[in-house]
């Protein structure tokens, strides 16, 4: 199995990404943000270019669809990042039916990410990837680890999932899903980084992308992410914060000897 | 009935054409060549306007795309435009089309202007999902992204190969057509680039 390792990157050319993610709500980006150079800290558009400058390969956008009444507005707003951005992102949270989908990637997202929905409705995952191909659907998946013992939630955490997490992962896969993005809630918050343990086991174990999320804090992170076989890995604090650059967590990454897109 | 000609005016805006066929939406592609100058026009079927380069964007499914591309004329279009020197450039699947076949859809042929097929490849992970770099003299060092399950594997015409489980052809340049199979709109500035050199003929002279 070739994994994105600083090892064997030769046999490939596929480059570990770094995934920014950003808090939508009703048209503005919540949750702070400290880029002094900014304007308009809220807009979307103008920190979703910022990141695209800095180096993130992807972003990704959250609960920008979260309620009906927004739905309007959410639409509006990723026709004007597709139309502004030159780099690929997805969207995410509330989308509740296979029309919710297809309007946002119509919109011009290049990809959902369906988690409650996914695992309710499991059918959606073949029907948007039937649709639209595998590329357009990332399943996001919230483990949680205590005593040892993987579960995964819905409801953004909240409600337990009667159904044996391992299985989960192969399910999605075999139904389609292109990516799964995989957010360890035990490190969520946490900063003490990604659990490199976790995203080895399910990257070993599924035949698709495994984007690492929760507990990132420092460039030392992504690097143990990705030697253990992260494909992606997504943060949000960290970058929002002002306190590190996408650039710097990369020019950290190759001089390590990754092979990172720069 | 030449429906394609060369706009040499330099006083006004080059018009590039998109071919729309139906198989998804066309924001990305359109900012993209719109960023870099140009005006695009996107059409569901041929009309008399001159264009100064066409697009075939890398949405859908081969045997879906080709369907759209004979039903409306398309193919009688792109050969006018081949011999007019109208610079053409395809994307993903938008480049596939242009060779005999593919294991997307067995049963329908391409366009055939090129020798080889679209492969299902023997990836790590399917579908290549992300930003790979090119092994190649006209673009080195410029990273781009990759959305694909399958691929041209050999080309005569290929300008630039990448390697993901097996290697395979990226770009292709013959004359006026240029094909990659990476995604230009998705690649930041230098996908930029690359559309840019694809639309005014200057990627043969890097070779």
């Amino acid at each position: 199995m070739i994994v994105n390792s600083a090892s064997n990157q030769s046999r490939n050319s596929l480059m570990p990404r770094i995934i920014v993610c950003l808090d939508v709500d009703n048209g503005r980006v919540v949750k702070g943000t400290n880029f002094k150079q900014l304007r308009d800290m809220g807009d979307p558009v103008e920190l979703a270019l910022a990141y695209e400058q800095q180096g993130a390969d992807e972003l990704v956008f959250l609960d920008i669809s979260a309620s009906n009444e927004n739905k309007p507005t959410a639409l509006k707003l990723v026709t004007e990042i597709a139309t502004h951005l030159s780099i690929p992102f997805t969207v995410g949270g509330g989308l509740k039916k296979i029309d919710d989908v297809k309007a946002f990637l119509d919109a011009g997202a290049d990809k959902v990410a369906l988690n409650t929905t996914a695992v309710l409705q499991p059918d959606i995952i073949d029907q948007t990837a039937i649709a639209y191909g595998s590329q357009c659907v990332v399943v996001a998946i919230d483990v949680n680890k205590s005593d040892d013992a993987l579960k995964f939630y819905i409801n953004g955490g909240r409600k337990l999932v009667d159904q044996d997490f391992n299985l989960w992962t192969k399910e999605v896969a075999d139904r389609g899903a292109g990516e799964i993005l995989l957010t360890a809630m035990h490190k969520d918050g946490t900063g003490s980084g990604f659990d490199t343990e976790l995203t080895k086991s399910v990257s070993e174990q599924v035949p698709v992308q495994v984007i690492a999320s929760g507990g990132a804090k420092n460039e030392k992170h992504f690097l143990d992410a990705f030697n253990q076989g992260a494909d992606a890995c997504l943060a949000a604090g960290m970058f929002h914060s002002g306190e590190y650059t996408v650039g710097r967590v990369k020019r950290y990454l190759m001089d390590s000897g990754l092979q990172v897109r720069m | 009935m030449p429906r394609c000609a060369r706009n040499d005016g330099w006083l006004n805006m080059k018009k590039i054409l998109v071919i729309d066929t139906k198989a998804g939406n066309l924001f990305s592609i359109k900012a993209a060549i719109e960023r870099l100058g140009f005006e695009t026009v996107i059409l569901d079927k041929p009309n008399a306007e001159f264009f100064d380069g066409v697009v075939i964007p890398g949405q859908g499914r081969f045997g879906t795309v080709m369907k759209n591309i004979r039903d409306n004329d398309w193919d009688s279009y792109l050969a006018e435009a081949r011999i007019a020197d109208i610079p053409i450039l395809g994307i993903c699947v938008g480049m596939q089309i242009f060779f005999e076949s593919s294991d997307e859809d067995k049963d329908v042929d391409g366009l055939g202007w090129f020798n080889g097929r679209a492969c299902a490849l023997d990836f790590p992970k399917k579908p290549m999902v992300g930003w790979a770099s090119l092994d190649s003299k006209a673009w080195p060092d410029a990273p781009v992204y990759f959305v694909n399950s399958y691929a041209i594997k050999d080309s005569d015409i290929s300008i630039a190969t990448t390697t993901y489980g097996e290697t395979f052809c990226a770009a292709v340049n013959d004359d006026n057509f240029t094909g990659v199979q990476f995604h230009p709109e998705k690649s930041s500035e230098a996908g930029s680039r690359i559309i840019l050199q694809a639309l005014t003929d200057a990627v043969g002279d890097n070779r």
